[in-house]
């Protein structure tokens, strides 16, 4: 497959062009780079180990940035209920990518979402992704047009509401009336129709199905 | 001049380097219990990391409800964990101004929030009556939640609260002389009530009905607003404080 040629000749087939080419020189140097830097870590770790001392990747203070606060929400729930296909180890320990949320800075996984927000906030990660943890002060002016956007932001919210939906509230009552009113009916249909179809002797076991044990 | 993202610095009891409230670390102000639940909170953790006092403005904005902590685990507010978070950043006196005058306007829970800080950390009395008094004329209501349900408040009663309770929003207020007491120091003008020709109507009807007839219900109802000696209230109203429970 790499070697464009067709099985006409060897002029290359042009029906291929759409495909996405790599560049493997760039790839190359890339791979090489990681490798070296890999082994000068190994290389560094193991002397400190003979010493009887731990080495610790050297982090330089001054070029990290300021930190700021989050934008949005973080994301926990859209993975409920899904069900994934993940390697052997996926259960065991923090390394490495396994079942939970997971932090690519630092190649962690956490099973839950509050020790995952801890890490997210922690120094570890911090430093890995090139945070320093201190937050630049708010001058007056700062706070001005902070709340100036707020302000925009608000009267925007305000006029999409007005748009699209009801404002009136007696008619958003009303509405909300017709939607119960509507479900109701929807259930007094079904029951109607679970009566007609299903004897009254099933109808009491079906009450512990499921149930017995739940004490336990 | 950059502050910490966390509060763990802060919060550490060893060699606290930084802004002085009443001589002692600022986070002090809340008892450690409710510090710590602040801390464990996950609102704490996830909303409040890395705030400085403009992106503050985004979670105010967002408050709903005022309240102090709630259930049986002591749940903190939303409110409370930004009351910490000012604590933590002690902005300097303008902003705190700026949250309450123009903030304030637009967003009713900001104001109540800069309310709860000046009280909290300001250390002179004068500053505070002048600073918290304007406000009184707010009418605007407030959503507060209490330990087991919820009640409607309003901004003027709330700084009320404020002046004259001793513990409002699970914290114990640190002492502020009496207003009267400020007076008689002559530190501050005595109290203008935004009320004040109203209740001097309400005198002169009073005596004018003491005098005139002796009709029961009516004392009753005239005495229901003014002091019994006919002076115009200038006092903060005890009366209202039995009906006030929870923190």
């Amino acid at each position: 497959m790499p070697d464009s040629k067709s099985a006409y000749g060897t002029a290359a087939a042009s029906d291929t062009d759409f495909r996405r080419t790599w560049d493997r020189s760039e790839y190359e140097a890339k791979a090489k780079k990681e490798q070296d830097e890999r082994r000068d870590d190994a290389k560094a770790r193991y002397e400190a180990k003979l010493e009887g001392k731990k080495w610790y990747k050297p982090v330089d203070f001054s070029s990290l940035e300021a930190t700021s606060a989050r934008g949005s929400r973080l994301d926990v729930a859209s993975m409920v209920g899904k069900s994934t296909l993940v390697p052997a180890g996926a259960g065991v320990g923090k390394r490495g990518k396994g079942a939970g949320f997971y932090c690519e800075a630092c190649d962690l996984t956490y099973k839950d979402n509050v020790q995952y927000i801890e890490h997210l906030n922690s120094k570890q990660h911090l430093v890995n992704t090139g945070q320093s943890g201190e937050v630049k002060r708010a001058t007056l002016q700062d706070v001005h047009e902070r709340l100036e956007m707020l302000k925009a932001r608000k009267r925007q919210q305000e006029e999409e509401d007005k748009r699209l939906g009801e404002v009136d509230i007696q008619a958003r009552i009303q509405k909300a009336e017709e939607i119960d009113a509507a479900e109701r009916e929807e259930k007094r249909r079904k029951r109607n129709e679970k009566r007609r179809k299903g004897g009254d002797g099933i109808k009491k076991e079906d009450q512990w199905e499921g149930r017995l044990g739940i004490i336990a | 001049m950059a502050h910490q993202a966390d509060a763990r610095r802060a919060l550490d009891e060893r060699g606290y380097t930084g802004a002085l409230i009443r001589g002692d670390n600022p986070l002090k102000l809340f008892e450690k219990a409710v510090r710590d639940r602040i801390v464990d909170s996950y609102y704490w953790k996830e909303q409040c990391f890395g705030l400085n006092a403009a992106t503050l403005l985004d979670r105010a904005v967002e408050l709903t409800f005022i309240g102090g902590t709630y259930g049986v685990a002591q749940k903190p507010t939303p409110f409370l964990c930004l009351a910490f978070k000012l604590l933590q950043l002690t902005p300097d006196r303008e902003i705190i101004e700026f949250y309450l005058q123009q903030g304030g306007e637009e967003f009713k829970y900001l104001r109540a929030l800069a309310a709860f800080y000046v009280r909290l950390a300001w250390e002179k009395d004068e500053e505070v009556y002048s600073t918290l008094e304007p406000l009184l004329s707010d009418y605007r209501k407030l959503k507060r939640r209490t330990r087991e349900s919820w009640q409607i408040t309003y901004v003027d009663q709330f700084v009320d609260d404020l002046l004259t309770k001793s513990r409002v929003c699970a914290t114990t207020l640190p002492k502020i002389n009496p207003r009267l007491f400020l007076e008689d120091e002559n530190r501050l003008e005595p109290r203008v009530s935004a009320l004040g020709e109203e209740l001097e109507e309400l005198d002169h009807d009073d005596e004018e009905r003491v005098n005139g007839q002796s009709d029961e219900s009516d004392e009753g109802q005239m005495n229901g607003h003014v002091d019994g000696n006919g002076l115009a209230d200038s006092q903060p109203d005890h009366r209202s404080d039995d009906s006030m429970d929870g923190d």
